[in-house]
């Protein structure tokens, strides 16, 4: 009986080892693991909904009022606040309905509109107060002004704090 | 040149656009960034709106089937009022059309407003929106619904 099943399962190893590449093994692994490295390139749909241009080059921190993304921002510094210059902190909620202007990057030259889209829900943040201004209009000006809380399209009017979103190039003449 | 390569170019230039009434002079960057700070902010960036703010997207179309309607889109304060000339008005109108206006546009396509027409039109902003817009599409249901019956 024993001889018998050392026979039969040394027919099926021999068979297995004639049938089966020794390499199969790496060849299978290999072929995952390049394609699940293709998969993040893919063209599929990213968080950036703006359809900006998502990468402007760089220059400064966004928790600096200094920063240029904030040249016509009047409020609390998202990045300050537990979100960033493109996002709202957990637990608000960004308002569609914003105004936009036009900031200069310094580290291309070029210049981006920005939209100042506010986060909403909970009382004002308080850290990193920046009040800059630059191309701010008066109220009558209602689309191109800072002074008024743009918590509009939002559950909360409550103001917490400011994005600067870059959602797209300047148009040069 | 060979007879085939001839029509083939030919075939080329017969633009169905065209006839669809798309404004060819569109300069769509331009277009775009006066869309990005005139009108998105409000409007917001797909012609969606948000709460109170009325959409583009999908809506446009049915303004244009009516003068009043089409009338409207220029005369409300945001276009009337914006500090875009006439000719940069039309153009970021147009390009709205043919960006948001999607299924609500007649399949025989518009008449793309020219600078002439809108300097003419804004020069009568209204000053009641809600109740002129009610009314407006209430005559354009009725101008559908006589389409319909006939």
């Amino acid at each position: 009986m024993m001889s018998f099943i050392d026979r039969l399962l040394e027919k099926r190893a021999r068979s297995a080892a004639q049938h089966a590449s020794r390499r199969g093994l790496l060849k299978t692994l290999g072929g995952a693991l390049v394609g699940a490295s293709a998969v993040p390139l893919l063209p599929v749909a990213r968080a950036d909904g703006h359809g900006g241009p998502a990468h402007p080059q760089e220059q400064g921190s966004d928790t600096d009022c200094d920063y240029w993304r904030y040249c016509a921002i009047d409020g609390f510094l998202c990045s300050c606040c537990g979100g960033s210059a493109n996002t709202c902190p957990p637990g608000t909620e960004m308002s569609p309905v914003t105004w936009i202007g036009t900031c200069h990057n310094p580290a291309d030259g070029r210049n981006y509109v920005i939209s100042y889209n506010d986060c909403c829900g909970k009382s004002s943040c308080g850290a990193c107060l920046c009040q800059r201004d630059e191309g701010d209009r008066p109220p009558y000006r209602p689309d191109k002004t800072n002074d008024i809380n743009w918590c509009l399209g939002t559950s909360s009017a409550s103001y917490h704090c400011s994005t600067a979103v870059v959602v797209g190039v300047a148009f040069e003449e | 040149m060979s007879r085939r390569v001839a029509i083939f170019l030919a075939g080329l230039l017969y633009c169905p656009a065209a006839l669809l009434g798309s404004d060819a002079g569109i300069n769509e960057a331009r277009a775009k960034y006066h869309y990005q700070m005139f009108c998105q902010g409000c409007h917001t960036p797909d012609g969606a709106g948000a709460n109170a703010v009325p959409p583009l997207k999908d809506f446009m179309g049915y303004f244009l089937r009516s003068q009043r309607g089409r009338e409207f889109m220029v005369r409300v304060p945001g276009s009337a009022t914006s500090k875009l000339d006439d000719a940069e008005l039309a153009e970021v109108l147009n390009w709205s059309i043919d960006n948001f206006a999607g299924s609500s546009l007649s399949p025989d396509g518009y008449a793309p407003y020219t600078a002439a027409e809108v300097g003419e039109l804004r020069t009568r902003p209204l000053q009641e929106i809600e109740n002129h817009r009610a009314a407006v599409l209430a005559e354009i249901a009725a101008i559908d619904q006589q389409g319909a019956e006939s």
